[in-house]
């Protein structure tokens, strides 16, 4: 049963050895690099493009590039006219008028009006935000015409400027009246706005990739581009959003060239990113991110404030993020205003020691009376910094005689644990910049059953929260702010863990890209060649 | 045969019944809520309430399934509680990527894997068999994730020969298209290469030890047309059962091949899917899904025919 092997077939062979060996040039040639005005940026994935239903800044960062907003933040967080040309307050500081500046249109060529604006305020006043505080304290918010509105006030607001300019999720995006008049638990579905992109619903890959392109028509205000205020000039003709839900394939996309944007690179990769010529890490939120812990307050041990008082000296904050983050980027944070805001300050912080105090925690748990109650943490399966993070905890406690259970959980198993209650301790981060947001940011608010997750009760610190949106003047909110802070150093419905920047990181060709806390702006970014 | 045909179309049917009923029960039993999913970290429970409302989920069970089972009668797989756009739409703008994987891959394991074990059954205990042997148990033991890490490291960080990742329509030119498939489907396609190449060796191996192999020896036949016209042929059916096994077990390995190569096809789309509790796209999905299987399993058990005539239905 001898094969034999002819010349003929070795020529054949030959042929074929040579055509294999030709192709690498040949696919060289095809795989051509991203067009040079095409700004592709690996971002998470939109779960809802309502960016008013959605608290999530995935949705935020969408609503950013299609919808304008009234009034933005510059780099010093100070409210800035965006679409709003004119402004003014009457004398007894009850009714603002507002006028829109020239040029607004929709995406689709129709006038922005200012029924749509009074539409778009009823909206975001549905959901708990900033709005809602507006819409409560209104006694009429209507169209005078085309261009002005007005809202009328019960009282004065003296925080009304800076409420439509929040940067907080859900931010106020203007809407077309049509879109804007759907109840606020029903996900617009058109995603037309007035912003500086388009959204190219033809290019929508759900899941994986989102187009937004150039708005031609859009006229930018003239100031030059800073913060989220200012000229939103869009120097690119197309930015691709694209969801890579592997680190090391978005990595290695970025290295290649094939993508010029990394949101989130895992800490493992910034070494590698500096070694790297062609990137750069980035921090855009330069105040970094928060990271705490909330405690079930509603039932044991965590019902105690005592228990509670025992896990603000228990954590080490720095131990707890090095778990996670490399040392440079992470620094403690004491103030409950977080570390840069315009309220950051020292009250009552004399708990905060450098590597804990775990006797001082033994302490408080005995005088709280813990009988070895089970303490569930939840932990993130889809968020593996924070998993970390939570095994950390989970051993922390466990040194103190807690007995701790760790109950894993994907995003919408852990939301529907939290809102039923099974849990004991949660842990999350937000933008520095959400911690001077008191009214608008359910994370700092104090009123039991009616709040967010851990339910903390305090009727006094919720008097002070309502009295900060009526003070007139920053050094009053300042003071509001040393108030606030004391008691919820005494009540401890939130335990810090510390802060950290995430920095982005991008090809050295992509400039432009706006340093500005929690969200991405498209705008301004622009691609030098290489 | 028409009447077998259409009995095995009947069971087809019965078969996504039952994992439509399955995968239904399923994901209501599972914990998770999409509502929380869409109003996100910091909504209140009223919110979240209010949006489960909105979207039919506080309807007692049955009457959602019954809502769900006239809807696909109809032709309506309903709409992902996400997105908000029909499942057919979205399965459809996932489906192309996934069936170009799927063919590219299966016509390299099969072309591979036959060659490489009618080579190793022909040469048994040679070197050649050796190789393939060794080739065959790396295959199968290395994880697909390594393998497409493996690749991406050589070919497009090393060498740049090659994409990343990403998938290009073939609408924009077969070049881009195929350049973007060559290493998915290189991963992919290793571990059924080496089972292909196992089981045809093992085939062919039995079928060279029958009398009529050494009858048509004696006879003077050619190597090749022992081979082919007798071995091959004679061993055909056990392969063609291994093919569609391979076929149908290819999607657990697209799931995987689809992210690491940022692919966005139909893995990767039931995964985001279950990610968020999406359960209208996760239903229509595997729905599709499971009915495909049932298909493949008929044309391959039709195929049959083809190479042994004595199998007649």
């Amino acid at each position: 049963m001898n094969m034999t092997i002819s010349r003929r077939h070795l020529v054949k062979m030959g042929i074929a050895a040579g055509t294999v060996i030709s192709i690498p040039s040949v696919l060289r040639a095809q795989t051509t690099p991203p067009e040079a005005r095409t700004v592709r940026m690996v971002m998470s994935d939109i779960d809802t493009f309502d960016p008013i239903i959605s608290t999530t800044y995935e949705s935020g960062n969408h609503g950013l590039a299609i919808y304008d907003t009234l009034f933005a933040l510059d780099s010093k967080l100070t409210p800035q006219p965006q679409m709003v040309g004119k402004w003014g307050v009457s004398d007894d500081k009850k009714k603002y008028t507002f006028e829109l500046r020239d040029g607004l249109t929709w995406h689709d060529g129709t006038p922005v009006t200012a029924a749509d604006c009074v539409a778009s305020i009823r909206r975001w006043g549905q959901v708990p935000s900033g709005g809602r505080l507006i819409v409560e304290r209104a006694t009429d918010i209507s169209a005078q015409d085309d261009k002005t509105f007005t809202i009328s006030l019960k009282e004065p607001l003296g925080l009304l400027i800076e409420t439509l300019a929040s940067a907080s999720t859900p931010l106020l995006f203007i809407m077309r009246e049509k879109d804007a008049t759907r109840p606020a638990t029903e996900a617009v579905t058109s995603n037309i706005g007035s912003g500086p992109f388009k959204f190219n619903e033809a290019l929508v890959k759900p899941g994986a990739s989102y187009t937004y392109d150039r708005n031609e028509r859009y006229i930018p205000r003239q100031e030059p581009s800073d913060g989220f205020a200012g000229g939103k000039v869009v120097n690119v003709d197309r930015v691709i959003r694209e969801n890579i839900s592997d680190q090391q394939t978005a990595f290695a996309a970025l290295q290649s060239g094939e993508v010029d944007f990394l949101q989130s690179p895992s800490a493992d990769l910034y070494p590698v990113i500096k070694s790297d010529p062609n990137l750069e890490l980035q921090a855009l939120n330069k105040a970094g991110d928060v990271y705490f812990m909330r405690m079930n307050c509603l039932q044991k041990p965590f019902d105690n404030v005592k228990a509670r008082q025992a896990m603000l000296h228990l954590i080490d904050q720095e131990a707890v993020m090095r778990t996670a983050i490399a040392q440079e980027y992470i620094s403690p944070v004491t103030s409950f205003f977080g570390n840069r805001t315009p309220y950051t300050n020292d009250e009552n912080t004399g708990w905060y020691k450098k590597g804990g105090d775990p006797e001082k925690a033994k302490q408080l748990l005995n005088e709280a009376g813990y009988a070895g109650e089970k303490v569930v943490i939840l932990q993130h399966t889809s968020w593996a910094a924070a998993n970390v993070m939570e095994q950390f905890l989970a051993a922390t406690l466990r040194k103190i005689g807690m007995n701790v259970d760790l109950v894993p959980a994907d995003s919408a198993t852990r939301t529907q644990l939290l809102t039923n209650g099974s849990w004991s301790i949660m842990m999350t981060n937000e933008s520095d910049y959400d911690r001077s947001t008191p009214v608008s940011n359910p994370t700092l608010s104090a009123n039991g059953e009616q709040g967010w997750y851990g339910w903390p009760k305090s009727d006094e610190y919720e008097a002070l929260r309502a009295k900060w949106a009526v003070v007139g003047t920053l050094e009053e909110r300042q003071a509001l702010a040393r108030e606030m802070q004391r008691i919820q150093w005494d009540i401890v419905g939130t335990v810090l863990l510390g802060s950290a920047v995430a920095p982005i990181a991008r090809r050295k060709t992509l400039t432009g890209v706006i340093e500005m806390p929690a969200l991405t702006a498209m705008w301004n970014m622009q691609k030098v060649p290489a | 045969m028409a009447a077998y045909i259409l009995r095995r179309l009947v069971s087809t049917i019965a078969v996504m019944a039952m994992v439509g009923i399955f995968v239904f029960l399923l994901l209501r039993l599972a914990p998770g809520d999409p509502a929380a999913i869409i109003a996100g970290d910091k909504a209140s429970p009223q919110v979240i309430a209010a949006i489960r409302e909105q979207l039919g989920l506080n309807e007692p069970m049955p009457v959602q399934f019954v809502h769900w089972v006239l809807g696909i009668l109809a032709g309506d797989f309903g709409t992902s509680l996400l997105s908000g756009r029909p499942v057919l739409e979205l399965i459809s703008l996932r489906l192309e990527p996934t069936i170009s994987i799927s063919i590219l891959t299966i016509i390299l394991s099969v072309t591979v894997g036959v060659s490489f074990g009618i080579l190793a059954g022909w040469r048994a205990g040679g070197l050649v068999d050796r190789i393939l042997t060794v080739f065959a148990t790396l295959g199968f033991s290395v994880p697909v994730f390594v393998v497409g890490f493996f690749l991406l490291y050589i070919f497009s960080i090393r060498t740049h020969w090659l994409p990343v990742q990403g998938y290009k329509p073939i609408e924009n030119g077969f070049g881009p298209w195929f350049v973007h498939l060559i290493l998915p489907t290189l991963a992919l396609g290793i571990p059924y290469i080496a089972f292909i190449a196992r089981v045809t060796r093992a085939s062919i191996l039995e079928v060279l030890s029958e009398d009529y192999m050494r009858t048509a020896a004696a006879k003077g036949a050619s190597s090749y047309a022992m081979l082919f016209h007798h071995a091959l042929k004679n061993a055909g059916v056990p392969i063609l059962t291994v093919i569609g096994i391979s076929f149908a077990y290819l999607i657990s390995g697209v799931v995987i091949t689809e992210t690491v190569f940022n692919i966005p096809g139909i893995g990767r789309l039931v995964v985001d899917a279950l990610d968020s509790r999406d359960y209208p796209l996760i239903q229509g999905v595997l729905i599709l899904v499971s009915g495909l299987y049932v298909l493949i399993n008929l044309v391959v058990d039709l195929s049959y025919t083809l190479v042994d005539p004595r199998i007649r239905y």
